[in-house]
């Protein structure tokens, strides 16, 4: 089937199977940031935005994402940020293997983006919160949730531009 | 040797946290993984599993499925050469049993490989399997451990003559150990006390969350190239030649980033199957594992009962110490031999006596098959071990710690039960020539706070503290070696290409620091290649601990040849000798204030001496230097419901020098959450049919972010001799003690003991009520 | 993957059930798909009821509080509607429904249409009288929720479409809390109990004890709930509390599997009932639309 849908920040066309999920659709089309861990939304390795929300692609039907907007990674490689996300990710040495890791940045930017609109700060606990659904087998979650800490720290210097800011 | 590294210098890259040197590709999600990138015209594979935990396949029956429009090919046993070989990765002879071929003609698992299809897409792949008629002789299934070693009427491995089978085609032994330091029956009659316990350990998976994928293809040579998520690329590369009759150097094997391997990346878990049908069809061929897949037909750590006996005196000195150990192989035999033997050799050390007595029964059964995973049989070991000196304490009315401190091994100790147990052969023996164990208790007890416990949070849950101590090895003594080849360019960088294996742990990392530091210049100058066979020097993989200590000794040593070279190119220009030629910090420098840039001296050496720079060096260790870890729980368990609320977790870890610190922090952290679960919550539930229940992260379950404690992580450095800068392992050891720490705390909470884990709430509510019956 | 070979979205409820019954062959309705991917059901066509306008939720006129079938858990744990209701019950048991990306799609009419025994959403609804609104082509019924569940995976709707709950109005004061055991934080239930209750002058109004995971469907254990009516809280001893739960314990009707047994899972509900119970009445009295922790 044809879709019509705003796919990262640009208008896109699709067609696939009427059955097909939003993630095998992506990585179809070249995205494979969002990542195939588990197939069952339980990893979280495949996490996209959908309308701004994060979603587990592997069991969203891309049908969906007609008259949608569908925000992956690499979307939000200019936004700023996610730019510091990454950064903060990396220097926090919360990158082991790195499979998990697009989908812990977009959990991740989700929350902060949210935070940052309603001037609050995440604790420790809504950090985890957010990355509830993306298991990581390398890291055990300290480095990546102080390096979330550490950008939720210095969040209202951080200009909302980019993708989804729009 | 002319000279050593200047020892007086300090270092400025071993030690340092540098970005890790793939960290931001990963970050922004590039396309790096095996499965991100698919060359042109590929297939898709299915393997079609067994149904059954044991048949014979007698007919095949593909033409149904080969009349599906999209299906190109379908191979089962009668069309393939069966040559016996063995998936495990490991040195070649492998001490594991060759019991295996790539297609067998009998299964011996639900899952074992029927069939193998390959297809224009995924979907007519899949439908596909649906399509092929199989015929089976059922066979009765083991699946129960003392079952399979009862019975002799049913063999699941009666060929022969298979190589390697402890008992081959006479039982359904898959392994045996019986090694014995001093005599253990005897001392025991002598001793004060003697307590037995027995312990049993879970079936638990590695769940990296990258599965298993492999894509191969005909380069334009006719060579088959495998790129494949794989920890031993040399390894592969021999039995796949082997197996497929192939020349070594018709097979490039590369190892692009990998998503995690935790050992169960150290078996053929699949390549055979995508050379296979790319050598029969001439086209690149891509499988990879679903989620359910990995759950049942990758590897699993091996279930195991323990029985620990242990006679002491009065006053609390360890006599005797005897371990035997029965355990499940699963349906082939990968690493039954060896993973069984760390099950004491790595532990058993820790306590040294005069007497050990170390015995394994290690069983073929029709369950998926145990193999490789962080820890390699260490993990049930030191449960068992750790969870017996607390109760040995009971049964004196010791202190735990205490008697830990008093009979812990030391500097200097020896450690008999090494020379008798190596890699399947008479190993080697292990003196300890550092150890940071004394301070990681110190440090870990202070953490923790020892000896006062917290108030409860609630009126229902109880509290307690408990604790364990660990040490590993670095490699395997005597066979564990790689090599590593250093190449100055011009401009004063370098090429570092080795074939260790980065699958995540950051090794790649970790030896450009250490070539770095060797060469006087800055990591940032380092570019490295790791794991391409036809480029990379060869090295046996990421496992047992290995890669700094082992791969990292290869660098170091052709960096220092590298650095020799260089010093003789300077000495020439500067009529000095090589020994007044010192490096450091990206300088070269000479007698009267002659000095160079790095830079200045490789162009030098590449444009006037017209000499390139380069040197390959292999590294054999021949010790296995243990780090050592003491790891503390803070509990609450619920007294009526049997919940644990794990509320903080202390680990001070011994690894040498840190030649990055956050990562061996990363190691540990990501270790200590991976035995969290085998404490807690992991199992891998198998029915009496041989069926896994739980074949899915919906109801298998590994921690998330919310399963976690306050994390404190203490690393106590030593200087290990023998290790490149220092440095020992810190991979495995980390996730040996969390499993028995947070038990002994659930003990001293509720006084009961768990000699089961995991530690589920019913586990654990069943034993308070039964303590309270 | 999915072999669908068509997916239909509907734009209003009775355009789903026709589009459900206008075949050919079989026809499945989806709304988040959380559960439909994950086994996905041999048929040829999907409904797609997202776009149906029943995403929302809303207080009704008459104070009732309407959860429509394809409002998202996220939704749903977050609206102050419902986490101002009972305690915001209902909020927190979609709050700890899978993960924070799963709720962000899953639905509530998923999760009831689903008729797991363990959904997560069920017993706190049956706790707070719920009923549930199945529309047809064009018409329409309700039914209290105890009688939507006919087995597991089964329930009255055949191929008409649930198109949400309502939560009288009644009840938007009652004190109420839940608890779910699970092996880890993220973890299918191993056994859920909800209570909600009223406390007028000293004395119990209504009590629900609702009980999720413990028998094929989510069940209300009305034995338990007839011992506590009407009794004065003054005279509810942590015994009578205790023995409470006891009959609970025995309305319920659980199973062995690979989880948990029978035996611990009837026990739990004995222990739960009687904690949730004695958390309620410790409570101090309140407004009614005053929150209250779980
Ligand atoms: C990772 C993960 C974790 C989960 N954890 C939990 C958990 O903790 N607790 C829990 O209870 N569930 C859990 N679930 C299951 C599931 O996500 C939820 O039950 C969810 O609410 C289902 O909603 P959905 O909209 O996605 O359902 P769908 O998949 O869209 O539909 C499910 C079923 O309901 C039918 N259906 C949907 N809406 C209607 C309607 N309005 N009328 C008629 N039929 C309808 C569909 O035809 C289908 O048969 C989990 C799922 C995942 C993937
Ligand atoms: S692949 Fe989607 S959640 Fe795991
Ligand atoms: S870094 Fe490997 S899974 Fe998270």
């Amino acid at each position: 089937m044809r879709m019509d849908l705003t796919l990262n920040g640009r208008p896109a066309q699709w067609e696939a199977a009427p059955g097909a999920t939003l993630l095998a659709v992506l990585r179809d089309e070249g995205l494979v940031a969002a990542k195939r861990g588990c197939e069952t939304g339980d990893c979280g390795a495949c996490t996209v935005l959908l309308d701004g929300q994060p979603v587990n692609s592997c069991v969203v039907a891309a049908a969906r994402a007609h008259g949608h907007r569908v925000t992956t990674l690499e979307g939000l490689a200019d936004d700023p940020l996610m730019r510091r996300l990454q950064d903060a990710l990396v220097e926090h040495a919360g990158v082991q293997c790195g499979y998990c890791s697009p989908g812990m940045l977009v959990s991740l930017y989700h929350l902060l983006r949210a935070c940052r609109a309603e001037g609050t700060r995440p604790g420790d606990h809504a950090i985890r919160e957010a990355l509830s659904g993306n298991l990581c087998r390398c890291t055990g979650y300290v480095k990546p949730v102080a390096a979330a800490a550490a950008v939720a720290a210095a969040l209202a210097g951080i200009p909302a531009t980019g993708t989804e800011a729009r | 040797m002319t000279h050593d590294r200047q020892q007086d210098a300090p270092r400025t890259e071993v030690g340092r946290n540098v970005t890790k040197i793939d960290a931001f590709k990963l970050a922004r999600g590039e396309p790096v993984f095996t499965d991100d990138i698919h060359p042109p015209g590929m297939l898709w594979a299915k393997v079609l599993g067994s149904p059954h935990a044991h048949a014979r396949v007698l007919e095949v029956d593909a033409t149904r499925a080969l009349a599906l429009p999209g299906v190109v090919d379908v191979a089962w046993h009668a069309q393939v050469k069966a040559i016996p070989h063995t998936r495990a990765g490991q040195s070649h002879p492998e001490p594991s049993p060759w019991d295996t071929v790539i297609l067998p003609p009998k299964v011996r698992f639900i899952g074992d490989r029927v069939a193998v299809v390959v297809a224009e897409t995924l979907e007519v792949a899949e439908r596909a399997l649906g399509l092929i008629d199989v015929r089976y002789e059922v066979l009765p299934a083991l699946t129960d451990m003392d079952e399979a070693l009862a019975r002799t009427d049913v063999l699941i491995h009666e060929d022969p003559d298979p190589r390697g089978i402890a008992e081959g085609g006479r039982t359904n032994v898959a392994a045996r150990i019986d090694k014995q330091v001093g005599d253990v029956e005897a001392a025991l009659k002598s001793c004060d006390h003697v307590v037995e316990r027995t312990y049993w350990l879970p079936r638990v998976q590695a769940s990296h969350i990258e599965p298993h994928v492999a894509i191969s293809w005909l380069d334009e040579d006719g060579r088959l190239v495998v790129k494949t998520s794989t920890q031993v690329p040399f390894h592969l590369r021999r039995i796949l030649a082997r197996i497929l009759e192939l020349k070594e150097a018709d097979i490039r094997v590369i190892k692009p980033r990998v998503g995690g391997g935790f050992g169960d990346k150290q078996e053929m878990v699949m390549e055979d199957l995508v050379a296979l049908m790319t050598l029969r069809t001439r086209r690149p061929v891509r499988l990879e594992f679903t989620r359910e897949e990995e759950l049942i037909c990758a590897r699993v750590r091996h279930p195991q009962r323990i029985v620990m006996t242990t006679g002491v005196m009065n006053d609390g000195t360890i006599v005797a110490n005897r371990m035997r150990v029965t355990a499940d192989t699963g349906a082939y035999g990968s690493h039954a031999l060896t993973v069984q033997g760390n099950t004491g050799q790595k532990v058993l050390p820790m306590y040294p006596c005069a007497h050990i007595h170390f015995q394994v029964t290690c069983l073929y059964t029709n369950n998926p098959i145990s193999g490789a995973f962080r820890g390699y049989g260490a993990p049930q070991g030191c449960f068992a071990l750790e969870c017996h000196i607390d109760e040995v304490a009971k049964v004196l009315g010791h202190d735990r710690l205490e008697l830990r401190r008093k009979n812990h091994i030391r500097l200097g100790d020896t450690d008999p039960l090494s020379a008798k147990l190596g890699e399947g052969k008479e190993g080697l023996v292990r003196v300890i020539r550092s150890t940071g164990l004394e301070k990681a208790i110190e440090l870990g007890c202070e953490a923790i706070g020892w000896g006062q416990r917290q108030e409860p949070t609630a009126p229902h849950l109880s509290r307690g503290l408990g604790m364990a101590l660990a040490m590993q090895g670095s490699g395997i003594a005597g066979v564990d070696w790689g090599a590593a080849t250093v190449k100055l360019n011009e401009d004063g960088s370098v090429n570092l290409a080795v074939g260790a294996t980065d699958i995540g742990q950051g090794s790649d990392t970790v030896l450009a620091q250490i070539c770095a530091e060797e060469l006087g210049i800055r990591y940032e100058d380092v570019r490295v290649l790791s794991s391409d066979t036809d480029l990379t020097p060869f090295d046996v993989g990421a496992y047992a601990s290995s890669t700094t200590y082992v791969s990292g000794g290869a660098v170091q040593k052709a960096a220092r040849a590298v650095r020799e070279q260089l010093a003789a190119i300077a000495a020439g220009r500067w009529e000095c000798t090589t020994t007044d030629v010192r490096f450091g910090e990206g300088q070269v420098s000479g007698p009267g204030g002659k000095a160079w840039t790095m830079a200045e001296l490789a162009s030098h050496a590449l444009y006037q001496a017209k000499v390139q720079p380069m040197a390959t060096a292999s590294h054999l260790s021949n010790e296995s230097p243990p780090p050592f870890a003491a790891q503390f729980a803070d509990v609450e368990v619920d007294r009526e419901t049997g919940e644990v609320f794990l509320r903080r977790f202390v680990s001070a870890v011994d690894c040498g020098t840190p030649v990055h610190p956050d990562l061996v922090l990363g190691q540990i952290e990501g270790a200590v959450a991976q035995a969290i679960g085998y404490g807690l919550f992991e199992e891998v539930i198998v029915d009496a049919a041989g069926r896994v229940r739980n074949p899915n992260f919906l109801d298998y379950k590994i921690a998330s972010a919310l399963d976690m404690p306050e994390m404190i992580t203490i690393l106590v450095p030593t200087e290990e001799p023998s290790g490149p800068f220092g440095a020992k392992a810190a991979g495995e050891v980390p996730i040996d003690g969390p499993a028995p720490a947070i038990v002994n705390a659930i003990c001293d909470a509720v006084g009961v003991r768990i000699y089961r884990i995991p530690a589920t709430p019913e586990r654990v509510w069943r034993q308070i009520k039964e303590a309270g019956e | 993957m999915w072999d669908l070979k068509e997916y239909r979205i509907a734009g209003s409820p009775g355009e789903a059930v026709a589009m459900m019954r206008r075949g050919p062959g079989k026809g499945v309705y989806i709304a988040g798909g959380t559960d439909l991917f994950l086994f996905p059901p041999q048929c040829d066509y999907a409904v797609d009821i997202n776009h149906a306008g029943l995403g929302a939720i809303a207080r009704t006129p008459d104070g009732d509080v309407f959860v429509g079938a394809a409002a998202t858990l996220h939704h749903i744990a977050t609206n102050p509607f419902v986490t101002g209701y009972a305690g915001g019950l209902l909020a927190q048991a979609a709050a700890h429904c899978g993960n924070r990306p799963v709720r962000s799609t899953a639905t509530l009419g998923g999760n009831l249409c689903n008729a797991l025994p363990s959904a997560d959403l069920a017993p706190a609804l049956l706790a707070l009288d719920a009923v549930c609104y199945i529309v047809d082509e064009d018409s329409q019924e309700s039914l209290p929720l105890e009688d939507f569940f006919e087995g597991p995976r089964r329930t009255v709707l055949g191929d008409r479409l649930l198109a949400g709950i309502a939560l009288p109005a009644a009840g938007a004061g009652w004190r109420a809390a839940a608890r779910r055991l699970t092996r880890s934080a993220e973890d299918i239930a191993l056994v859920q109990v909800a209570v909600a209750l009223s406390v007028a002058d000293g004395r119990l109004g209504a009590v629900r004890i609702a009980l999720g995971s413990v028998a094929p469907v989510p069940m209300r254990a009305m034995l338990a709930e007839a011992q506590l009516e009407g009794e004065a809280v003054a005279d509810l001893s942590p015994d009578r509390l205790a023995d409470a739960g006891l009959i609970a314990a025995s309305e319920c009707d659980p199973i062995d599997d690979h989880r948990a047994s029978a035996a611990y899972r009837r026990q739990m509900v004995g222990v739960l009932t009687r904690r949730l119970l004695a958390g309620l009445l410790a409570e101090q009295p309140r407004n009614d639309d005053q929150g209250s922790a779980a």
